[in-house]
C-alpha cells in the first residue's frame, strides 16, 4: 500500500530522471568500476593481484609523476584564480571596447586543447615567438629553453592551460561579481573602507560559492592534465595521466588502470577535503 | 496538466529508446566497420572492374587486415588488389585494422570458430603475442621468398624454426644534415661518436643552442634511438646493464647538453618539422623525411647518409611490416598466392614509387625522380645494417625500462649509470621470469 502510494506520488518523477540515471550508471559509474576492477586483476590469468600496483609504484618516474600532478594543480590553480579574478574585475567596469575585450578573452574557448598545445609551442619553443621578441628587444641574444628545468616546464604547462581555460574562469567570476549588489560597496565607501578591506570583507565572502565552483572544476581538470604535457614537454615531465596513457600504449591495461585509479583517488581526496573544510566552515557559521 | 505529463513521458520514452538504439547501433557498427571497410574496398574493385566477373576463375574472397592511411588505401585498392583480382579472379577484401588490435581480434575470431580474416600484416613488434597464441599458419616449405629480399629482413621472424611471416615493408632511418651549415662551420657528416659529439659541440658553441637533435620523445621513437646506440656499442637492449649499454648511456649523457632542446619532444614528425624550419641542422629520420624536407619544403641543401658508427660498428633498427596467414583459414593456397604477389617486383615497385615505402626487394626501385635517388640509395645501404627490435613476449617491460633509464641517466643526468642500469636489468629479468622465459 505504501509502495503504491509512493509510486503514485513519485512515479512520474522517477520515469523522468530514469534516462539520466541509466546514462550515468552505464557510461560513467560502470566504466569507473570496471577500471578499478582491471587494476586489481592480472591481465593474463584474470586472478586478483596487487602486482599491477607494485609495478606502477615501483617505476622510477611514479613519485615524480605524482609530485608533478599536484604541483601543476597548485601552480595552475593560483594562476587561473588570480588572473581570472583580475580580468573579470576589469571586464566588470565600463570602458570603450569592452565588448571587443570580452570577445578576445573568450576566444581560446573554441580551440581544442591539442591545438592550443601546438599554439603554445609556437610561443615557447626555442625558435618560438617569445624568444624572437626577446631577441629583437635585445633582452636575450641566445634562445632560451623554456622547458629546460622541471619548474620551468611546470610553469609553461600551467601558462598554456591557463590560456586555454581562462574564458571559463573569467565567466564564472564575472557572473559572481555581477551578482554582488553595488549598494554594499556604496555603504562601505560611506564608512570609509579602503579597497583591500572591501575586497576582503565584501567581495571574497560574496564570491565564496563562485570560488568553490571554480576551484572544484579547475582542480579536477588540472589533476588529470594530459594533452599539454604530451605536446609541450614529452616524457621529461611525467604526470599520472601520461603514465596511464603510456601503459595503455604498451598494452598493459592493468597498469594503465592502476594509474587511472590512483588519479581518481587523488581527485576524490582533494575534492572531499575541500568540501569538508568548506562545509564545516559554513555549518560553523550557521 | 495531463497534456504536459503526456508530452514529458513521450520525451522520456524517446530519450531511452534513442539511448538503447545508440548502444545497439554502435555494437553493430564496430562489428561491421571492418566489413564496411572491406565492402568499400570490394565495392571499388567490382565497380571499376566489370571485367572482374568475366575472368573470375575462383569464387574466393580473401580478407586482408592491414593498418593503412587513407592515401595508402587508394594505392592498395586501385593498383595492387585490382590487378591481382583481374589476373587470378581471387577477390581481395581490405580491412583496416590497427596493429594493437590484431592479436585480440584474431584470438576472438579463433575462439568463436570464425574465419573472417585470411591474411594480416602486423608490425614485428606485435609478433610474440600472435605466435604465442598460435594465430598464424606455418608457411615453412609452402611459400617461396624471392632471393632479392635480403635474408636479414625475415630471418628473425622464424619462431621455433617455423616460417610464419614474410616481409612486406622494411623501414630504416638514415641521417639528414644541412650541407651548407656544415660547410660554414668546417664540419663533415659525423662518422663515429667522437665526431658526432664534436659536431654537436661546435654548433652549440657557435650558435648558442643545440642544432643536432635525436628522437627522445618517450615511446617507440626514443626506444629506437637508444637501441641503435646500445647495439652500436656492442650492447644488448634485453640486458641493458652490459658494457655496451653502459657505454651508450654514458655517451648520450655526455652528448645531451649539446643537443637541441627540442629533442625532448622529438619524434619522426617533429624531426621533419625541425629540419624543414632549420631549427636543427642534423637529425635521423625515416625515408619520407626527404619528401617533406627536400621536396615539399624546398631544402635542396639537405643531404643524407647512412649514419655514424659506434665503438662496435653501425647499428640500425628496422621496423618491418610482415604478412602472415591466419591459422586455419579455408583459403590457404590462395592466401599464399597473394602473399607471393605482394612480394613481387611489380608490387614492391608500386609501393616504392607511389607511397615512398622502402622496398623489401633490392631490385624494386622503379622510376624515381633524380632528387630522390641519393636518399633511396642511402636507405638501401642502411638496410644492410638493419636489425629489428627484439621480439620477445616481455618487450613492453623492456621498452619501459629503456625509456625510464634514458630519462634518469640522460635527461636527469644521474651519475651512477651502472647502478641505474643494474636496477632496470632486474626489472627486465623479473618481467622475463613472469612470462616464463
Amino acid at each position: 500500500m505504501k509502495q503504491k502510494k509512493f509510486l503514485k506520488k513519485y512515479g512520474f518523477n522517477i520515469v523522468l530522471i530514469l534516462p539520466l540515471v541509466i546514462f550515468i550508471l552505464g557510461f560513467t559509474i560502470a566504466p569507473i568500476l570496471q577500471t578499478i576492477q582491471i587494476s586489481f586483476k592480472d591481465s593474463a590469468t584474470s586472478a586478483w593481484t596487487l602486482n599491477n600496483y607494485k609495478s606502477v609504484i615501483d617505476r622510477g618516474i611514479f613519485g615524480e609523476a605524482v609530485f608533478n600532478t599536484l604541483a601543476i594543480t597548485a601552480i595552475g590553480l593560483v594562476l587561473q584564480m588570480v588572473m581570472g579574478y583580475l580580468i573579470a574585475s576589469m571586464l566588470r567596469k565600463t570602458f570603450i571596447g569592452k565588448g571587443l575585450a570580452r570577445m578576445l578573452v573568450l576566444l581560446p574557448m573554441g580551440i581544442p586543447t591539442m591545438v592550443s598545445g601546438v599554439a603554445m609551442l609556437y610561443v615557447f619553443s626555442t625558435s618560438g615567438y617569445l624568444n624572437e621578441i626577446l631577441y629583437r628587444l635585445n633582452i636575450a641574444s641566445i634562445p632560451i629553453d623554456w622547458t629546460a628545468t622541471k619548474l620551468r616546464s611546470l610553469i609553461v604547462i600551467a601558462f598554456a592551460d591557463s590560456w586555454k581555460v581562462m574564458p571559463m574562469v573569467v565567466m564564472l567570476f564575472l557572473a559572481g561579481l555581477e551578482a554582488i549588489s553595488k549598494e554594499i560597496y556604496e555603504a562601505a565607501d560611506v564608512d570609509g573602507a579602503r579597497t583591500w578591506a572591501k575586497f576582503y570583507y565584501i567581495t571574497l565572502p560574496q564570491l565564496k560559492d563562485t570560488v568553490t565552483m571554480t576551484v572544484l572544476t579547475r582542480v579536477v581538470d588540472l589533476l588529470r592534465i594530459f594533452e599539454l604535457p604530451k605536446v609541450l614537454v614529452g616524457q621529461s615531465t611525467p604526470f599520472l595521466a601520461t603514465i596511464a596513457y603510456e601503459e595503455y600504449s604498451y598494452n598493459n591495461m592493468g597498469n594503465s588502470a592502476v594509474a587511472s585509479t590512483l588519479l581518481l583517488g587523488i581527485i576524490l581526496i582533494v575534492v572531499t577535503l575541500y568540501l569538508i573544510l568548506f562545509e564545516r566552515e559554513k555549518k560553523v557559521k550557521h | 496538466m495531463k497534456l504536459k505529463k503526456t508530452v514529458a513521458m513521450l520525451i522520456a520514452a524517446v530519450t531511452v529508446t534513442t539511448a538503447l538504439a545508440g548502444c545497439t547501433a554502435s555494437g553493430q557498427q564496430s562489428g561491421s566497420s571492418d566489413t564496411a571497410a572491406g565492402q568499400e574496398s570490394t565495392g571499388d574493385t567490382t565497380t571499376a572492374g566489370n571485367t572482374t566477373a568475366a575472368v573470375q576463375k575462383k569464387d574466393v574472397t580473401l580478407n586482408f587486415a592491414i593498418p593503412l592511411a587513407e592515401e595508402e588505401w587508394h594505392v592498395f585498392r586501385d593498383q595492387i588488389f585490382k590487378p591481382f583480382e583481374e589476373q587470378t579472379g581471387i577477390k581481395i577484401n581490405g580491412i583496416q585494422m590497427e596493429n594493437k588490435d590484431m592479436e585480440s581480434k584474431l584470438e576472438a575470431l579463433k575462439q568463436a570458430g570464425k574465419h573472417e580474416i585470411d591474411l594480416f600484416a602486423p608490425s614485428t613488434v606485435y609478433l610474440p603475442g600472435i605466435v604465442d597464441k598460435d594465430l598464424a599458419e606455418d608457411l615453412s616449405g609452402s611459400i617461396s621468398i624471392p632471393e632479392q629480399i635480403p635474408k636479414n629482413l625475415y630471418s628473425e621472424f622464424q619462431f621455433d624454426g617455423k616460417t610464419q611471416f614474410v616481409p612486406l615493408r622494411p623501414n630504416v632511418q638514415t641521417n639528414y644534415y644541412y650541407t651548407d651549415r656544415f660547410e660554414q662551420y668546417g664540419l663533415e657528416a659525423p662518422k663515429n661518436w667522437n665526431e658526432l659529439l664534436n659536431v654537436a659541440k661546435t654548433l652549440y658553441e657557435a650558435e648558442g643552442v643545440g642544432r643536432v637533435a635525436i628522437q627522445a620523445n618517450s615511446g617507440s621513437a626514443l626506444t629506437i634511438t637508444t637501441i641503435e646506440f646500445i647495439r652500436s656499442a656492442g650492447g644488448d637492449p634485453l640486458v641493458l646493464n652490459d658494457e655496451g649499454s653502459v657505454a651508450a648511456f654514458t655517451f648520450l649523457q655526455e652528448l645531451w647538453p649539446y643537443l637541441s632542446p627540442e629533442s625532448k619532444r622529438a619524434d619522426f614528425n617533429v624531426i621533419n618539422e625541425l629540419l624543414a624550419t632549420e631549427v636543427i641542422y642534423y637529425g635521423a629520420n625515416w625515408p619520407y623525411c626527404s619528401t617533406v624536407v627536400v621536396k615539399e619544403s624546398g631544402k635542396d641543401q639537405v643531404a643524407s647518409y647512412v649514419g655514424f658508427e659506434g665503438p662496435k660498428g653501425i647499428s640500425k633498427v628496422t621496423t618491418t611490416t610482415v604478412m602472415g596467414i591466419v591459422n586455419g583459414t579455408p583459403h590457404r593456397e590462395e592466401a599464399i598466392q597473394f602473399l607471393e604477389y605482394l612480394m613481387s617486383e611489380e608490387v614492391q615497385s608500386i609501393l616504392f614509387t607511389e607511397l615512398g615505402w622502402a622496398p623489401a626487394r633490392n631490385d624494386a626501385i622503379g622510376e624515381i625522380e633524380e632528387w630522390q635517388r641519393p636518399f633511396i640509395e642511402d636507405v638501401q645501404e642502411a638496410l644492410q645494417y638493419a636489425q629489428s627490435r627484439p621480439i620477445v613476449p616481455y618487450w613492453s617491460d623492456v621498452d619501459k625500462a629503456i625509456n625510464d633509464a634514458f630519462k634518469d641517466i640522460v635527461i636527469d643526468g644521474k651519475e651512477d649509470v651502472q647502478g641505474i642500469l643494474d636496477g632496470y636489468h632486474e626489472q627486465i629479468e623479473a618481467a622475463k621470469a613472469a612470462k616464463g622465459e
